[in-house]
């Protein structure tokens, strides 16, 4: 009976995440990191060689050979990690989620065994941010233009009592007409192309757009296909890009929250 | 060792419209279930179709046929071959002759005639516009209703065209593969090991079943078995995404006719067996674990036999709460008599997993050709025959009882020893496997060369039974169709590749 279905569910403890605990979080998204200390060049080499899609590369930079590590690539499969003695571990923080393309990208000088930028948005900036977000609704419309489907199960755990991302006043839509934000997961295929530009055009002005997932970013393991066109950015103009494959819901929130706060800044 | 392998017997008769395969027959004498049809290229670059049946425990039976001229299409005879025969079609150029509807399926109007990816170079394929006719219901009061491929909600896309009297649904036609991503063409020139990331982004929810699956055709044609602990994990993570999967779908069932409180309550154990499977193996749906030859890394038993707590104590809960919503009357009205799939129509399109055995068709791969640990374990099998939205929610949750309990019994003795045997580098290879993913009976067969993949083919569960919802759906007052397309379950992005 309908009260005892409700009844059982109010004896249940609150499962709420604290949004504190959920920005930059990562778990279970095996996103590498690279320990620059135990660079060398017959590591990095090995790096390179075991990545199965392009985001381990290297890279030569003013004379310097440094190591690239773009993370819209990664599909998180951890060969770096198992094969990399020491040089790339899982990353216990993950915040380039949210953030325009170049961010999403880093390099490392192998012989000086140094990062050689560091712009990644620190958590504490974002936790700034958070209580004027709040005043904020958003309304997203999740579209998938090819996805393998992960990212939407993912976001679909966005709205579940662990996230609840109804908290922050962000709300799932069901036209691109109401929607603030478009949510784009997987590699853009050619039967899916011409519907993903009539769903952008019909987003009211000003078009938020995300690409999501090493398959958003840059076609992920999908690049190269006969059948797809390329990333979401290859159809459509995206303002902030969501790495992993798929991304975990922490990492939705931290990248659906960072491109608020950038489009609030502006 | 090699038992779940076919045994290419090459069976076939001549007719008037071209080469066919005889259909097979069971020990009992009934026509075998065709498993898939798939094209490939011999190493002078002959095109073949090989045909795959089921024909009875434990074995699967492979009929290859030379098809560098026309074939006979079985449809006619084999309903369930439709959408494999269309798809030969646009990947080979192999002309079929006598099907009934040879329209393009993989490509849409954007693909120009006459290019056949496995056939032709497609670095540079043109941009086309070609047509494509939905078939046209005539008559009085006769509407049509198109729907997708964007849909209201978080979900793929895909394409439906209803055609309606009032409420009430006449034909329902689908036109998929939106998501098309040439998948089984680009498994050709990878190693083993990059073969398992692909095809774990085949379809993402049972990316783990996927991994399996195709590893264990691998292993296959190399002759060796995954090591018993790579084997056991295996067994507890293939139960665990089911149980997440059912879990999920009964959720789902839930806020499709708005009821929201046990859907959000399914939600919160999804997300706990999710997290614990983060903690457990690093991944929370067990990406990048599974690969040809065993496990990437061992898993601490400690933490599987904490995995196995959580399973328990979220399994409890959920059979407690699903007890609860099918004792719902509003749930009664709404999931009984909707959506009837006959067992006739089942068997004709020859549907697998939990919607055939809501239609009475008794198959579950796990226990008719057991694979890896499964041959270790008494598998019970939950049918039923009534064919509607109960019935299928009823078997998604007998089932999730099953796979709890599967678990707790694998979890509670895991070997000990390697999880990983090395592949030794083979020649030319030819490998195939089949496993129960949530969704129903999974197939990959492979094939290499000099270690390297040549071709590889998915047979998804959701190819399969795409086209068997349409019939249920038929004869329903539209507003049931999403409710009847949830309890169907069904991967576009498997299906689609």
């Amino acid at each position: 009976m309908i009260g005892d279905v409700i009844g059982q569910s109010l004896r249940q403890p609150d499962r709420l995440i604290p949004v504190e605990t959920l920005l930059g979080n990562c778990d279970g998204s095996r996103m590498p990191e690279i320990v620059a200390d135990r660079l060398t060049p017959a590591i990095a080499q090995r790096l390179v060689e075991v990545c199965p899609t392009a985001a381990l590369g290297m890279e030569e930079r003013e004379g310097q050979s440094c190591l690239r590590l773009s993370y819209g690539e990664c599909i998180g499969c951890g060969k770096c990690i198992e094969f990399g003695e020491g040089a790339a571990v899982t990353a216990k923080q993950f915040t380039r989620c949210g953030v325009p393309k170049e961010q999403t990208v880093r390099r490392w000088d192998i012989e000086g065994r140094t990062e050689i930028t560091l712009s990644a948005p620190s958590p504490e900036a974002a936790r700034m941010q958070i209580h004027s977000l709040l005043q904020r609704a958003l309304n997203i419309r999740q579209l998938d233009s090819g996805s393998c489907n992960g990212c939407e199960a993912e976001i679909t755990a966005l709205t579940n009592p662990y996230y609840d991302l109804e908290r922050f006043g962000i709300h799932f839509v069901a036209s691109p007409k109401h929607a603030d934000m478009l949510l784009v997961t997987g590699p853009v295929t050619r039967n899916m192309a011409e519907a993903v530009k009539a769903a952008y055009e019909a987003v009211p002005a000003p078009k938020l757009v995300v690409a999501v997932g090493a398959c958003g970013c840059s076609g992920g393991i999908f690049a190269g296909s006969h059948a797809i066109v390329g990333a979401v950015d290859a159809v459509i103009p995206v303002d902030g890009y969501i790495p992993g494959c798929p991304p975990t819901p922490a990492m939705f929130v931290t990248g659906i929250l960072e491109v608020l706060q950038r489009r609030i800044a502006k | 060792m090699k038992e779940n392998l076919p045994t290419a017997v090459p069976h076939s008769e001549r007719t008037p419209l071209g080469t066919m395969p005889t259909i097979p027959r069971t020990k009992e004498g009934a026509r075998a279930r065709l498993v898939t049809i798939f094209g490939s290229l011999s190493p002078t670059r002959e095109k073949r179709v090989h045909y795959i049946f089921d024909i009875g425990n434990p074995d699967y039976r492979e009929i290859v046929l030379p098809a560098d001229g026309p074939l006979g299409s079985i449809t006619p005879e084999v309903p369930a071959a439709v959408w494999y025969e269309r798809e030969l079609h646009d990947q080979y150029g192999i002309e079929i002759v006598g099907h009934p509807d040879l329209r393009p399926l993989l490509f849409h109007d954007n693909w120009p005639d006459g290019v056949y990816p496995m056939m032709d170079p497609v670095d540079d394929v043109p941009w086309s516009k070609r047509e494509y006719r939905f078939l046209q219901v005539q008559g009085e009061g006769i509407a049509e209703v198109a729907v997708g491929p964007v849909h209201a909600g978080v979900i793929e896309p895909g394409h439906f065209r209803f055609s309606v009297v009032g409420d009430t649904v006449l034909h329902l036609e689908l036109r998929h593969f939106y998501t098309h991503k040439g998948t089984e063409k680009l498994f050709e020139g990878r190693q083993f090991v990059n073969g398992a990331m692909l095809a774990e982004s085949v379809s993402g929810d049972n990316c783990f079943a996927h991994a399996v699956c195709y590893s264990q055709a691998v292993e296959n044609a190399c002759e060796i078995n995954a090591p018993p602990r790579a084997a056991a994990i295996r067994l507890v993570a293939l139960e665990l995404e089911r149980l997440v999967c059912h879990i999920s779908d009964v959720g789902g069932l839930c806020t499709d006719v708005g009821f929201g409180v046990p859907a959000a309550y399914a939600a919160r154990l999804k997300e706990s067996l999710l997290r614990e499977s983060a903690q457990c193996c690093g991944t929370r749906y067990w990406r990048g674990i599974a690969v040809p030859g065993g496990l990437r890394l061992d898993l601490d038993s400690g933490k599987v036999a904490q995995l196995a707590q959580v399973v328990a104590r979220a399994h409890r809960e959920f059979s407690e709460v699903a007890r609860l919503i099918l004792e719902t009357p509003s749930i009664q009205n709404r999931f009984e008599t909707a959506g009837i799939l006959s067992q006739e129509a089942a068997r004709d399109l020859a549907a697998v997993g939990p919607v055939a055995r809501a239609s009475g068709i008794d198959l579950d791969a796990r226990r008719d050709h057991p694979y890896g640990r499964y041959r270790q374990h008494q598998i019970e099998v939950p049918v039923t025959h009534y064919g509607d939205v109960m019935a299928r929610a009823k078997i998604r949750i007998a089932e999730a009882a099953i796979s709890a309990q599967l678990i707790q019994e694998a979890a509670g003795s895991l070997p000990d020893g390697s999880v990983f045997t090395p592949l030794a580098a083979p020649g030319d290879i030819q490998g195939f496997s089949a496993v129960e993913s949530p969704r129903g009976e999974l197939c990959y067969w492979m094939e290499a060369r000099g270690g390297r993949l040549t071709r590889c083919h998915i047979k998804s569960p959701s190819f399969q039974n795409w086209p068997v919802m349409p019939v249920a759906v038929a004869g329903n007052i539209i507003a049931d169709f999403p409710l009847i397309n949830k309890s169907f379950n069904l991967s576009y992005s498997g299906c689609d590749r």
